[in-house]
């Protein structure tokens, strides 16, 4: 309880006291201005100056202290917080001048920025209130997406009205990586899926990104002691990255292999013969276990004992089947004779 | 107010369409990122081969990653149609290497993508996954185009990676201490390359509710049969909160599904999602047709279950899943997690997560406890601090509790390079001291945040 309580305290003591963004809708709508004696009301241009190019720009500090000045604290308190990053979508290349200009905009801010009069709502509008008006229909066949954002922002950018990389997306991006193969190559390169996939490399994907806490990984903590629970638990999940040869040289180094000459059985004593729990059961219900150690062509162990006519028995079960000829590589290792 | 609303909405088309508005092509733009991973730890063979005494190895691997990517570039008849990729790796190992080896390395990806109209093709080393496909790398060709009427076609081609510079098949087994025999590589035989290629494709038709593909993957080792697959892949909109879909991968050589799976993803609430799941799956189908324990089973499991996330207040989500799996010979196993991300304040400076999950195996199940902290000290210096802590049902080597417990703190030195420096600390069943520590530097032309 005590560690508990001073956990909390020290987090409480971390937590982010300041404001998460300026506070826009106080100075736009929440000031006394325009009266005798007061400053003179604020709109959204007199901050933010609006150029032809593409990059938004920040006011300077400077613009705050032409108001927050004196003694008043709460006028002082013009230091932006210091740990609060930037929005990322300061690289979209959009010209507020062009658009401002038109029409019906007729200068007005807030129907795309909500944020900046209403609390609950977004500060910067979502991809999907551009569409509204642009069709972009050649570019989005195309999954081109670099003519407005900027290609190495891409990957840095998760999309929120389309294509959402929500709670389940994690669960199904195998299927929507295929599916929408254009599409995601506009972030992602291959070397993306290889971060994790790429079971061959000499670093994990976890000793690779320790700080992403967030992440949902698969071999987090103590995964070599629960990886024989995690294999049995969901038999062939390890088969859809790993080939037998990946398991096989660890098992190998740590002399549990059936590879390894002289390595030390880890099996329990009578599993081979022990019925009906034995190995033979263990061996239909998740055979690609086995494979983990015991796949070494025709010197597969499993061959002494299962080739035809051995005491092992068919080790074919019931309903099994295949398209092959009896005379092809893999058959003869039993059937030769 | 929904009159208003439509009308604003026409008079900004109408406003778009009075003044049409001009896209660039994008302009061609070079990337490079690297990694540099230095690392020192200690490790054991534990608790030996055939009897062995444990012996501790001191070894300080250094691995570098260097990724070049070039967007937009001009190609042959088109401008700003071309893209390449280069990934690759390379180790070396400082100290006593054991078993493995000094200098290690590979290429990744290393191709060049051209895009003309609807069409697309990729040449060089490359990989596939999904649909009928496992996630495999090949040297070949890819191409793609979209039809009209929302039809698709994609196809590929070449010769598969063997790992590791094409060394020879079973080339993990030279690191076996205790057999001189496999110290020899030439008890292996010469791969041959030409015996070892995959090829498929698939067709599908797309509209921005329905995606519905069918595919094929033939897959050779040694000049023998390692897949030949036909998969089937389907997503249905059918409002903007509800998303369901599947996929069947079908081994045309046993004629059997190897596996198959079915969700649904609701999201009723803009903080709350749900997601439904049926899996089927046959683990013998896993395996290469060439493996000849892919003949000992037909056996196969499902798996059922559901995950959720909920985002209560801005300072508080709660995620959860739970998933039953039911075998073939009636065992039972289960797999569930509770988790919540904790966000005081009014920003993401500070992070906590706090989960537990249970799991269920035949032999054998597991309790774990995660805890893990990510704190903003200023905008370009973080830290994480992370402990796991589990207990298992049934004594592991004799242990029925591990412990591991990891921290970092980054530095962000520029926008384009930062400095990050891990260490972590466990208890396990196999070792009953493991540190490991590394220094990773960062770079990337196009900023590291």
């Amino acid at each position: 309880m005590l560690a508990l309580a001073c956990v909390a305290a020290l987090v409480a003591a971390c937590a982010d006291r300041a404001p998460s963004r300026f506070p826009h809708a106080r100075h736009l709508s929440g000031l006394r201005c325009g009266g005798p004696g007061l400053p003179e009301c604020l709109s959204c241009t007199t901050c933010h100056k609006l150029t032809a190019t593409p990059k938004q720009v920040f006011p300077e500090k400077r613009l705050c202290t032409r108001c927050h000045r004196g003694d008043d604290p709460e006028m002082l308190a013009v230091t932006p917080p210091t740990h609060v990053p930037p929005p990322l979508a300061y690289t979209i290349r959009f010209s507020h001048q062009k658009h401002l200009a038109m029409r019906d905009v007729k200068g007005q801010c807030v129907p795309c920025h909500a944020g900046a009069t209403e609390r609950d709502s977004a500060l910067f509008p979502v991809m999907e209130s551009c569409f509204q008006c642009h069709e972009h229909q050649k570019q989005w066949d195309r999954a081109e997406c670099a003519p407005c954002h900027e290609k190495r922002d891409l990957e840095r950018l998760l999309p929120q009205s389309f294509a959402k990389h929500d709670a389940g997306f994690q669960r199904n991006h195998g299927q929507a990586a295929r599916q929408q193969q254009k599409l995601c190559q506009q972030c992602h390169t291959q070397q993306h899926c290889d971060d994790c996939h790429d079971a061959s490399q000499d670093l994990s994907v976890e000793k690779r990104r320790p700080e992403s806490i967030e992440r949902s990984l698969v071999h987090r903590g103590d995964f070599v002691t629960r990886h024989a629970i995690e294999a049995q638990s969901q038999p062939a999940r390890c088969a859809r990255c790993h080939t037998p040869a990946s398991c096989d040289g660890c098992h190998l180094e740590r002399g549990v292999s059936g590879g390894h000459k002289n390595g030390r059985n880890p099996h329990p004593a009578g599993w081979i013969t022990g019925a009906p729990s034995g190995h033979g059961r263990d061996a239909r219900r998740d055979i690609s276990s086995c494979a983990a150690c015991h796949d070494q062509g025709p010197a597969t162990n499993c061959i002494r004992c299962h080739t035809v006519g051995a005491y092992g028995g068919n080790p074919h079960p019931k309903g099994w089947k295949s398209a092959r000829s009896e005379g092809s590589t893999m058959c003869r290792y039993c059937h030769e004779n | 107010m929904r009159c208003r609303c439509v009308a604003v909405a026409v008079a900004w088309s109408s406003a778009a369409l009075a003044e049409p508005v001009v896209i660039d092509a994008p302009a061609p733009e070079v990337l490079v990122r690297s990694e540099t991973h230095f690392r020192l730890y200690q490790r054991a063979l534990a608790p030996g081969p055939n009897g062995a005494l444990v012996t501790e190895e001191t070894a300080a691997p250094i691995v570098e990653y260097v990724s070049l990517t070039a967007h937009d570039l001009d190609g042959p008849g088109q401008k700003r149609s071309l893209d390449v990729e280069l990934d690759v790796w390379g180790s070396a190992t400082f100290g006593e290497a054991g078993a493995g080896r000094r200098m290690d390395g590979d290429v990744q990806n290393a191709n060049v993508r051209y895009r003309n109209g609807p069409g697309w093709l990729r040449l060089g080393r490359q990989h596939v996954a999904g649909g009928a496909a496992r996630y495999a790398r090949f040297d070949g060709v890819a191409g793609g185009a979209a039809l009209p009427l929302g039809l698709g076609a994609d196809a590929y081609a070449g010769l598969t990676v063997l790992p590791r510079w094409a060394a020879r098949p079973g080339y993990h087994q030279l690191g076996s201490a205790a057999d001189s025999l496999w110290r020899d590589p030439a008890a292996f035989p010469e791969p041959r390359r030409a015996e070892h290629w995959l090829a498929g494709g698939r067709i599908h038709y797309d509209s921005p509710r329905l995606d519905v593909g069918a595919s094929v993957h033939e897959q050779r080792e040694a000049g023998g049969l390692a897949y030949r697959n036909l998969g089937a892949d389907a997503r249905y909109d059918p409002s903007q909160k509800v998303t369901v879909g599947g996929t069947a991968v079908l081994e045309l050589d046993a004629r059997r599904m190897a596996d198959g799976r079915l969700w649904a993803h609701y999201t009723p609430l803009l903080a709350l999602e749900l997601e439904a799941e049926v899996l089927h799956a046959e683990p013998a189908l896993f395996l290469s047709r060439q493996s000849v324990l892919g003949v000992f089973s037909t056996d196969a499991y499902e798996e059922a279950g559901g995950s959720f996330r909920a985002k209560l207040w801005r300072q508080l989500t709660l995620t959860g899943s739970g998933f039953v799996q039911v075998h073939s010979r009636a065992d039972l196993g289960q797999r569930s997690e509770l988790g919540a991300r904790i966000t005081p304040g009014h920003t993401d400076r500070t992070v906590l997560l706090l989960s537990v999950a249970r799991v269920d195996a035949s032999e054998n199940g597991y309790v774990s406890m995660r805890n893990a902290w990510r704190q903003r000290i200023q905008l370009d210096l973080h830290a994480t601090l992370e402990a796991y802590h589990y207990r298992y049902d049934e004594p592991i080597a004799g242990y029925d509790t591990s412990s591991v417990y990891a921290g970092t703190v980054e530095w962000l030195l520029s926008r384009h390079l930062s400095a990050l420096w891990g260490a972590s600390y466990a208890r396990t069943p196999y070792a009953a001291a493991d540190a490991q520590t590394q220094v990773r530097l960062r770079y990337a032309s196009g900023g590291v945040r």
